[in-house]
């Protein structure tokens, strides 16, 4: 039998956590990785199984942040990949080195943000 | 089924047909006078007259017949007695497989009852028929009547049964059994009989009985139907004897059906929801959180006014829909803000108080940490101490209580209101009112928040989950609708729709057993279908591959509901799972998918839709695709149809 969210109670604890929308990337240095590559890796190393193909966030084991244009600096990325400060995996360096990591950062970098709040969709707006 | 016995039916109207044929080739000789002189072949004839010289010609007709002890007909039956008493209990439907352990009542529900109040439901497996009444209990607010096999179809029938335990929805279950030995034909109705059918669920249920004659019955039916709608409801058991079932009734006017009681739940002490009042009244941040409180319509209306009135955040952890999803005070999305500055803490009907004030790390040490500030006062208000088993856990984790008050919550909360009213001075409302200021300005950015974050892969392939939920929330929201199925618990419906009513959403599985989300929403859907409800279920494929046959269920009886394939073509919480393992271990996540997805092939699930007769499109990848494709499902089952949208949609 399968087990359908195993930590249902911390989604709503948790939802504040995966609101965070970043802000503006305009104080962001140039990317240095490579996105295309980042995108592979993306998928392949299955970050959208958890946050999306595109970045715009999920759910495991409560919600899951958008990554989408994120702010993180490429440090607090690294980390956040190294030593998760939640119940995300942890990748280690052989299995993701950090140029993979530069890599990645670049993409999800690329990846357009959330709209403003004057530029909802007209459906959101109901 | 048993097909031992469709076996032996077959032969034996095989051979009917060749007495039939004798019979008639009789007709006018002596076949008349000799037939009626030869009824009761179980009379031998004197031995006198029995000498082979004079022994009578054969006459295969008087060879044929049973004897008088064995009758082949009869004018009544103990199952009838038994639809009396279904009928009089009020079971609008029987959601059941059927079984030759129940044939007896089957009979006499559709000829005897006219298949009306209670109406049968044909269903393909056992976990449908009761699931189904699981949905179906929590929208009508009144169990529906299950019929399965006593072991075998109760065997299937477990997972739905212990779902709905968990989930504190009553379900009034009946399984055929045979329980005289000399009776079971060999070999199936052996294996179908049992000593004590009832004990392999007896854990989940909360009564369970098997009446020994139909006064005894009448009884248990009317007691187990109490029990199970007497808060916390829960699943019961009437196992019934098939000789019970099926033979004719020898003291009718004796029998007797008990009078079916209203019943009022309990009410707390009204000393301790004054306690509770002070507290609240008193508090600088008091937050309610409310689980599976809301039993009637009448439920969301009160819990707005107690929560108004104190200008408090509410949690609603979706068990129930308890307050509205738009209210201000609606604080679920901001319950990580909320609990730690909390200093009075109330808890209606939740069951998993612990997990509410507490945070868990799914990591190697598994380890936890308070959620709530050691000081706050905790209250919980609630039945669930009132019928707690030991075996399964679902009581989950052991939480700090300081004030714990049994009552009914819903029953609760008019006592709860008018001490609200009595410790509330005209300084304090105004207090109060700033208070509820910033919490509605905090709820309107949290959601704004969250719009945005929607717009993220707005356009993207495959749909991300909030678009879909955009979508199909324009397209409804000024029906009169209901999501009944929604088995990942993904927060966009809650936090992008207008839930005002409490059955705008029907909850969860309670045990989290896949397996349940399409025959619960397919029962939900047809509690809805008097009220002219449009349901929607947002449909996992995983949860589907369960039980598919629902979908005929849903063709077969005309059941209006939209599937809307939340198809990710994977148990994709399972995959992460096996994913966080992988990484756990430095090993990579190249073979997660092992056994996690449903892919090579992919299936199609209109296709199976439409093998099943319900109208059905899709795959949909594409978000511009899926708005007409929506519009004309919905079109479908507002003429009374079920429908079904495969969409491929993002995983989580």
């Amino acid at each position: 039998m399968m087990t359908p969210n195993l930590f249902l109670p911390l989604r709503a604890a948790l939802l504040l956590a995966a609101m965070t929308i970043a802000p503006a990337f305009a104080d962001q240095p140039a990317p240095k990785g490579d996105a295309a590559h980042g995108k592979e890796l993306f998928l392949k190393i299955g970050c959208f199984e958890c946050h999306g193909r595109v970045g715009e966030g999920g759910g495991f084991l409560g919600p899951v942040p958008t990554l989408a244009h994120t702010s993180l600096p490429l440090d607090a990325f690294t980390m956040q990949l190294r030593q998760p400060a939640n119940n995300m995996p942890a990748y280690v360096a052989s299995v993701l080195p950090d140029t993979d990591v530069a890599d990645l950062f670049a993409y999800v970098q690329s990846l357009p943000g959330p709209l403003a709040a004057d530029a909802l969709p007209e459906i959101l707006k109901h | 089924m048993n097909k031992d016995r469709e076996d032996v039916a077959v032969e034996r109207r095989r051979f009917l047909k060749g007495v039939t044929l004798a019979s008639a080739a009789a007709v006018g000789s002596a076949a008349a006078p000799a037939l009626a002189q030869t009824a009761k072949p179980s009379s031998p004839a004197p031995a006198a007259k029995s000498s082979p010289a004079a022994a009578p010609p054969p006459n295969p007709i008087a060879e044929t017949l049973p004897p008088a002890s064995d009758p082949v007909t009869q004018t009544s039956s103990g199952g009838e007695f038994m639809v009396d008493v279904l009928k009089t209990i009020g079971f609008e439907y029987v959601a059941m497989n059927c079984a030759s352990s129940f044939r007896g009542i089957h009979e006499a529900l559709i000829n005897y009852g006219k298949n009306t109040a209670p109406e049968i439901l044909t269903c393909n497996h056992e976990e449908i028929a009761v699931a189904m009444a699981h949905g179906y209990a929590k929208i009508e607010g009144k169990p529906m009547c299950v019929l399965t096999h006593g072991t075998v179809g109760l065997q299937h029938a477990s997972m739905a049964l212990y779902n709905a335990f968990c989930d504190k929805v009553p379900v009034y279950l009946m399984i055929g059994n045979i329980l005289a030995a000399d009776k079971r034909g060999a070999p199936v109705e052996w294996a179908h009989s049992a000593q004590d059918p009832a004990a392999m669920a007896r854990d989940f249920l909360k009564w369970d009985d098997q009446p020994q004659s139909l006064q005894h019955f009448a009884e248990s039916a009317v007691r187990a139907y109490k029990l199970a709608t007497t808060a916390p409801m829960a699943p019961v058991l009437l196992s019934l004897d098939g000789e019970l079932q099926e033979n004719p009734i020898k003291n009718r006017s004796e029998l007797q059906i008990p009078k079916i009681p209203r019943q009022m739940p309990a009410q707390a002490d009204q000393a301790a929801l004054n306690e509770i009042a002070r507290l609240l009244v008193e508090a600088q941040n008091p937050v309610i959180i409310a689980d599976r409180m809301a039993r009637t319509p009448a439920c969301m209306g009160r819990f707005v006014e107690l929560a108004e009135l104190l200008q408090c955040a509410v949690i609603d952890k979706g068990g129930r829909t308890n307050f509205p999803s738009r209210h201000p005070l609606n604080q679920t999305a901001r319950a990580s803000v909320v609990v730690p500055q909390a200093d009075v803490i109330l808890g209606i009907e939740l069951n998993d108080f612990w997990g509410s004030l507490n945070t868990f790390s799914d990591r190697i040490e598994r380890a936890s940490a308070p959620l709530a500030k050691e000081s706050a006062k905790t209250i919980s208000l609630g039945v669930h101490d009132m019928f707690v088993k030991a075996n399964y856990q679902e009581f989950e984790r052991y939480p700090n209580i300081d004030l714990d008050v049994a009552g009914d919550g819903e029953s609760s909360l008019p006592g709860l209101i008018e001490a609200v009213k009595k410790y509330l001075d005209e300084g304090r409302r105004a207090a109060l009112e700033a208070r509820g200021k910033k919490l509605a300005d905090a709820h309107d950015a949290a959601i704004l928040t969250l719009k945005r974050r929607a717009t993220i892969g707005w356009d993207s392939s495959p749909i991300t989950m909030a678009r879909l939920v955009a979508e199909i929330w324009d397209q409804i929201r000024t029906e009169d609708w209901a999501l009944v199925g929604e088995n990942i618990q993904s927060y966009w419906p809650r936090f992008l729709w207008d839930a005002d009513r409490s059955y705008r959403f029907n909850g969860n599985s309670g045990g989290f057993g896949l397996g349940y989300s399409a025959p619960a929403a397919l029962g939900a859907a047809l509690a809805n279908k008097k009220h002219g409800r449009l349901s929607i279920a947002i449909q996992g494929d995983g949860d589907l591959m369960y039980a598919p046959g629902t979908l005929w269920t849903a063709a077969h009886h005309n059941i209006p509901i939209l599937y809307v394939m939340h198809n990710n073509r994977a148990y994709h919480q399972e995959y992460m799972y096996v994913q966080d393992m992988c990484c756990r271990l430095g090993r990579g996540i190249e073979n997660a998918h092992i056994g996690t997805t449903m892919t090579s092939p992919n299936i199609d699930f209109a296709k199976v839709a439409q093998g099943f007769g319900v109208y059905a499109e899709g795959p949909i990848s594409d978000p511009a695709a899926f708005v007409p494709a929506l519009k004309r499902a919905i079109a479908v089952v507002k003429e009374g149809r079920p429908a079904l949208l495969d969409t491929l949609v993002e995983p989580r």
